[in-house]
């Protein structure tokens, strides 16, 4: 399966919701109790029954308000610091450019919630698994569309071959930034460039998102520099203790220290009469 | 000259005979506590952080089980070893700090003399005290190593208190600190076991003595110290036991 891509116009939104009641109604996550956070807004994070949510911005500017709306989902990127960071080989990515979570595997360790540049998966203190959005990838597997592309009424999310959605997102920006001229595309080089890709109405930080995501250094020199180098460490230790025994038998020093112990304890041992 | 820094309030002595005492209980029971917790912790802690380990954890019942064994056995590895700072006779403790934060010139010279000692030659390097260059350094990697797992794994079981950012540096310190400890425990096991010259120094940490030979041999400025120690203590004895049989004999 080729490279897919989801574009979220949020010019397009009007923040519905459907989305993230279609999500759970595919994925059977139970309806948990919401307070508003913001005006529109009910969810402040992710949860591991919650795997999309809205977020609500009311912007004024110049006497006017924008009111920026963005639907928070896995970014699925095409370098995860998840799938990096975790350490039972739970998270995987798959061709079509979805990062998913075997559950079967994952034992709850978190390291994939704390290196996570936009705070997505959430583990269960009771299951001791961690938990995010899927893509949907049994349904896109099987031709048909995500969930939440598949139920969204203004037509803010659309899917398809990557590439080719990419020329229509950009074509799409040039038309919304003569109204919006702050409009950017986000996710096209960000994390090696992700599935989820968003076309935003102001900068990412305005958004909340943070504005060049990467891996976290600490976890490239974790994993790259102080993994492999601390192998050879271990592994050099132990090889110096196989040459060491080899080395004192060659030198027949074991026989030597033999006798000298011999020698030596039995003068003391006679002394004592062996009590100790 | 100043006197009974080791063999103070020890009456005994430290000299019987041949042995010399080497490791107080309070000590021996910190090496045991840290050495076996360690092993338990090096397990449980490879089974959460490697694939490869995973499948061994069905011995003590799954990953799951391993993460709370790993949790119980840190606080003994942390509290037990530290409570014996500050209970029984933890001067020993002290000391020892004190020696292996005092890396002088002639331990650098057994440093750089041991990888041929290490093999089984012979170098030259002057009589170390109570601990030798080697041992100094292992010491340091133990403190220190202990010093940074633990607060990183502080850092880590109570990750949602600290800052994102914090929790994802903690998680290589934890790591370096394993693979440090773990190189050193490899060297420190065969040295003790393995090494015909060295593993003499085993017996110091069961019963708590070593013979005098090896005490002169390997540790020969320290074994001196402590003769001269004992001999101005027992000359000390000698003249209190004069002193008070003089009292006595005037009282009547």
């Amino acid at each position: 399966m080729t490279r897919k891509m989801v574009l979220v116009d949020t010019s397009k939104c009007t923040g519905c919701k459907a989305c993230s009641v279609a999500c759970k109604e595919w994925n059977e996550l139970p309806a948990e109790k919401t307070k508003l956070i913001t005006s529109y807004q009910t969810h402040k994070d992710f949860t591991t029954k919650t795997w999309t949510y809205m977020t609500f911005l009311e912007k004024y500017e110049k006497q006017s308000m924008n009111w920026l709306m963005r639907k928070a989902q896995c970014f699925h990127c095409a370098d995860p610091a998840c799938l990096k960071a975790c350490s039972s080989n739970a998270i995987a990515k798959t061709e079509s450019g979805f990062v998913v979570i075997d559950q079967e595997k994952c034992t709850g360790c978190g390291y994939c919630v704390e290196n996570c540049p936009f705070g997505v998966p959430k583990v269960d203190p009771i299951k001791k698994k961690a938990y995010k959005c899927t893509g949907c990838i049994e349904r896109v597997e099987n031709n048909l569309l995500p969930a939440c592309v598949y139920t969204c009424q203004p037509g803010a999310l659309s899917f398809g071959e990557r590439d080719a959605m990419l020329g229509q997102a950009k074509d799409r920006l040039a038309k919304v930034q003569k109204t919006h001229p702050k409009a950017q595309l986000y996710g096209e080089k960000e994390m090696g460039g992700s599935t989820f890709l968003y076309l935003l109405l102001d900068s990412p930080e305005v958004y909340g998102l943070p504005i060049n995501p990467t891996i976290p250094l600490s976890l490239t020199l974790w994993k790259d520099v102080i993994r492999p180098v601390g192998g050879i460490a271990v592994g050099g230790a132990a090889a110096a203790v196989v040459i060491g025994v080899f080395a004192n038998l060659f030198r027949g020093n074991y026989r030597q220290s033999d006798e000298k112990v011999e020698n030596d304890s039995g003068d003391s041992d006679r002394k004592k009469g062996g009590k100790d | 000259m100043v006197v009974n820094l080791e063999t103070k309030k020890i009456p005994a002595g430290r000299i019987a005979e041949d042995k010399v005492l080497r490791f107080s209980v309070g000590e021996r029971i910190s090496h045991w506590v840290h050495a076996i917790s360690f092993f338990v912790l090096l397990f449980t802690g490879l089974g959460v952080l490697s694939v490869f380990f995973q499948p061994a954890m069905s011995i003590i019942g799954g990953v799951q089980v391993a993460m709370v064994i790993h949790r119980v056995s840190a606080i003994v590895f942390v509290v037990v070893v530290g409570m014996m700072f500050f209970i029984g006779n933890p001067r020993y403790h002290w000391r020892w700090l004190k020696f292996v934060f005092n890396f002088t010139k002639s331990d650098w010279q057994h440093v750089s003399a041991f990888p041929k000692e290490f093999f089984g030659g012979h170098g030259n390097y002057p009589a170390p005290d109570k601990f030798n260059g080697g041992e100094k350094i292992n010491s340091l990697i133990t403190i220190l190593g202990t010093v940074f797992i633990t607060l990183s794994g502080v850092v880590m079981w109570f990750a949602s208190s600290f800052p994102p950012a914090l929790v994802r540096w903690a998680y290589p310190v934890h790591d370096l600190s394993m693979i440090l400890m773990t190189a050193a425990v490899i060297g420190h096991m065969y040295l003790g076991l393995l090494h015909p010259d060295s593993r003499a120094a085993m017996s110091g940490m069961i019963n708590g003595y070593v013979s005098t030979k090896f005490a002169r041999a390997h540790h020969g400025d320290w074994l001196e110290r402590l003769e001269q120690e004992q001999k101005a203590y027992d000359d000390s004895e000698i003249i209190n036991h004069r002193l008070d049989n003089r009292g006595k004999g005037s009282s009547f």
